[in-house]
């Protein structure tokens, strides 16, 4: 769990990804999950698996299966593309991006079709020594994020499912996954202004109490470079940098209000550069660091799965 | 009672507006707090009359009594005449085109709803401000004002209400009745004892049990802490409170930031549909430890809910 631990760096993929993949991406908050790896899964049969996943939709509004978007008269419409350059290594696959588009019976020719759904999977500096060990037949892109009406995500990954032999489930981002993330933005302060530091913890109280703490990002900075001299001096490891850190934080706030907030729980960290939650939901504002967070989050997919 | 002082009573009666009833009624203070509980505001004036009537026989009161209670409502309408028509003249010297409507309540409240306009805009009675003000009190509430016309509103207030200043109490929510309980300290309050528990029978028990009764008595004089703290039973309803830091980092085990001469700028928001009871529960379950800060302890004390704290002012 170490790969991705150390300081991340600032990339600039406008090279590798076409911006208008990027755009797709960034900005937009994510709904996250796990999938086991894909049986016989190609990159070239992606039009067959449009084809077949609008007649899985149609079939399933047939039969009265709420899919809450638009009247009934809506027709849907998916497209399977690839996201060209965001795998990192020899061993990643491509990133494969899912959309379906809602078009109302009635509409206009001009009318753009409306994307009511998207989803993509991908696998980002997945671990080599995994990804190699797999049979030939099984293509591994742990990491699903979805964004759209609920029913429509049951709907696609059902069909996954069954196509596929996959199984899904919620890719929860723990609390070290947090504070790592809550870290990682404070030193991206260094190049890019992240504004502020925003953490939120609810506190297991009747009726429940919810503390929001944001730090200026130049006060952050400071004392996230302080933990690391001194870590570094003593010569500890990456995670001990992030925990002295969030010590550092909890304990300024507890010479106030005297309340511990490791009592509580982590449950969203936010910046200029994002946001993540503790129910799965993510939010990267830019690209720079985009790897290096889905790095970490595929890492956590493979970790989840069973 | 004889039938001059009933009559002069049922038609003072037809005098009194229902909303001013029940505090004039306090105000004359003839009729015991048991008997003027018992009377229900709620029925009609005919109704009213007739058991307030009964209650005067009952306590044999006389004329001089109601004519003494027909001064007194003389003067406190009067005060809230004086109000009313002050605060609409002082309002419009201020701005022209401006709607006001005074309404008192029951419970020594007055309404007021006041539509903005200017000089070529007729009043907006779609973003109207209302303030409400406790006529014995120094305390106004107020809701949607904009920052362009609170000097004028402040202004008319103040010399209205026959005050020299006005200032904000840093005291917002999102019920009007929480925030005055709050204010006006009206829920259930606990004094400190020097002694809140029996004293200890001088019996010893074996060291298992002794351990049981120190976590008891830890508990019970967190519980009691808590309680000094904010108050018992029900807590008025604050939803949030805010505190702005910028106060020094002091760590022990971080030199390097301790040494700063700059504070460390930061904000804590604390939010809940209770958060009187929500912190009292931190108390009272160790996670905030006792006794409370007064950071935390100048919400209820202060009945504030903003807080800018800086190193001069370590103490809220």
């Amino acid at each position: 769990m170490n790969i991705c631990r150390k300081a991340p760096r600032s990339q600039n993929i406008t090279e590798k990804v076409k911006p208008e993949h990027l755009a797709l991406l960034v900005k937009t908050e994510w709904q996250l999950s796990y999938v086991t790896p894909l049986y016989q899964f190609r990159h070239t049969q992606l039009k067959t698996y449009a084809r077949q996943l609008s007649a899985f939709i149609a079939a399933e509004k047939q039969q009265g299966l709420a899919v809450e978007v638009g009247g009934l008269q809506n027709t849907f419409k998916v497209s399977f593309s690839v996201l060209q350059g965001l795998a990192e290594t020899n061993d990643d696959p491509e990133t494969v991006l899912i959309q379906v588009q809602s078009k109302p019976m009635f509409a206009r020719q001009e009318d753009p079709p409306k994307t009511v759904w998207s989803g993509w999977l991908s696998c980002i500096n997945g671990n080599p020594e995994y990804l190699q060990s797999l049979p030939k037949d099984f293509t591994c892109l742990p990491l699903f994020c979805s964004k759209g009406a609920e029913g429509l995500s049951s709907l696609v990954k059902s069909w996954l499912q069954r196509t596929f032999d996959c199984c899904f489930g919620p890719l929860d981002i723990n609390q070290t996954t947090l504070q790592w993330l809550a870290a990682l933005w404070t030193n991206c302060h260094m190049e890019t202004n992240i504004q502020k530091l925003k953490m939120i913890w609810t506190l297991p109280v009747v009726p429940p109490l919810q503390v929001t703490y944001t730090v200026d990002s130049d006060d952050a900075l400071e004392l996230w470079r302080s933990t690391r001299e001194s870590s570094a001096e003593k010569s500890r490891g990456a995670e001990d940098e992030v925990t002295r850190f969030m010590q550092g934080l909890m304990s300024h706030f507890y010479r106030h209000f005297r309340v511990d907030l490791s009592a509580g729980e982590l449950n969203q960290v936010s910046s200029a550069l994002g946001s993540a939650k503790l129910n799965g939901k993510i939010k990267i504002s830019s690209s720079r660091y985009l790897i290096s967070i889905f790095s970490l989050l595929t890492e956590c997919a493979l970790l989840k799965m069973p | 009672m004889d039938n001059l002082a009933k009559h002069l009573l049922q038609r003072l009666m037809r005098r009194i507006p229902a909303s001013m009833l029940q505090s004039t009624l306090d105000k004359w203070g003839r009729l015991t707090a048991e008997k003027r509980k018992s009377l229900d505001f709620t029925q009609s004036k005919l109704t009213i009359t007739q058991e307030l009537v009964a209650l005067c026989e009952e306590s044999e009161l006389t004329v001089k009594h109601i004519t003494e209670l027909e001064m007194i409502y003389d003067a406190h309408s009067v005060e809230l005449m004086q109000f009313k028509e002050q605060f609409k003249s002082h309002l419009s010297e201020l701005k022209r085109n401006v709607s006001v409507k005074i309404k008192k309540h029951t419970d020594e409240a007055v309404w007021i709803r006041v539509a903005w306009g200017d000089g070529l805009s007729r009043p907006n009675h779609l973003k109207a401000t209302y303030v409400v003000h406790y006529l014995q009190t120094p305390y106004v509430f107020v809701n949607a004002l904009s920052s362009k016309n609170k000097p004028l509103l402040l202004q008319a207030l103040t010399l209205s209400t026959k005050h020299q200043q006005i200032k904000a109490a840093n005291l917002s929510g999102q019920k009007l009745t929480a925030l005055r309980d709050l204010l006006m300290r009206q829920y259930q309050q606990v004094f400190p004892t020097k002694y809140p528990s029996p004293l200890p029978e001088s019996d010893q028990s074996i060291s298992k049990l002794r351990i049981e009764k120190v976590q008891a008595e830890a508990s019970a004089n967190r519980h009691r802490m808590a309680g000094e703290t904010f108050g018992d039973g029900m807590l008025p309803a604050l939803q949030s409170a805010f505190f702005q830091l910028e106060t020094k980092f002091k760590d022990p085990t971080n030199e390097a930031m301790t040494q700063r001469d700059e504070p460390f700028i930061c904000s804590v928001k604390f939010s809940s549909s209770n958060l009187l009871e929500s912190l009292r529960h931190c108390a009272s379950s160790g996670i905030a430890s006792t006794p409370v800060t007064p950071l935390l302890s100048s919400i209820p004390l202060k009945g504030r809910n903003y807080f800018v704290i800086t190193d001069n002012v370590p103490n809220a």
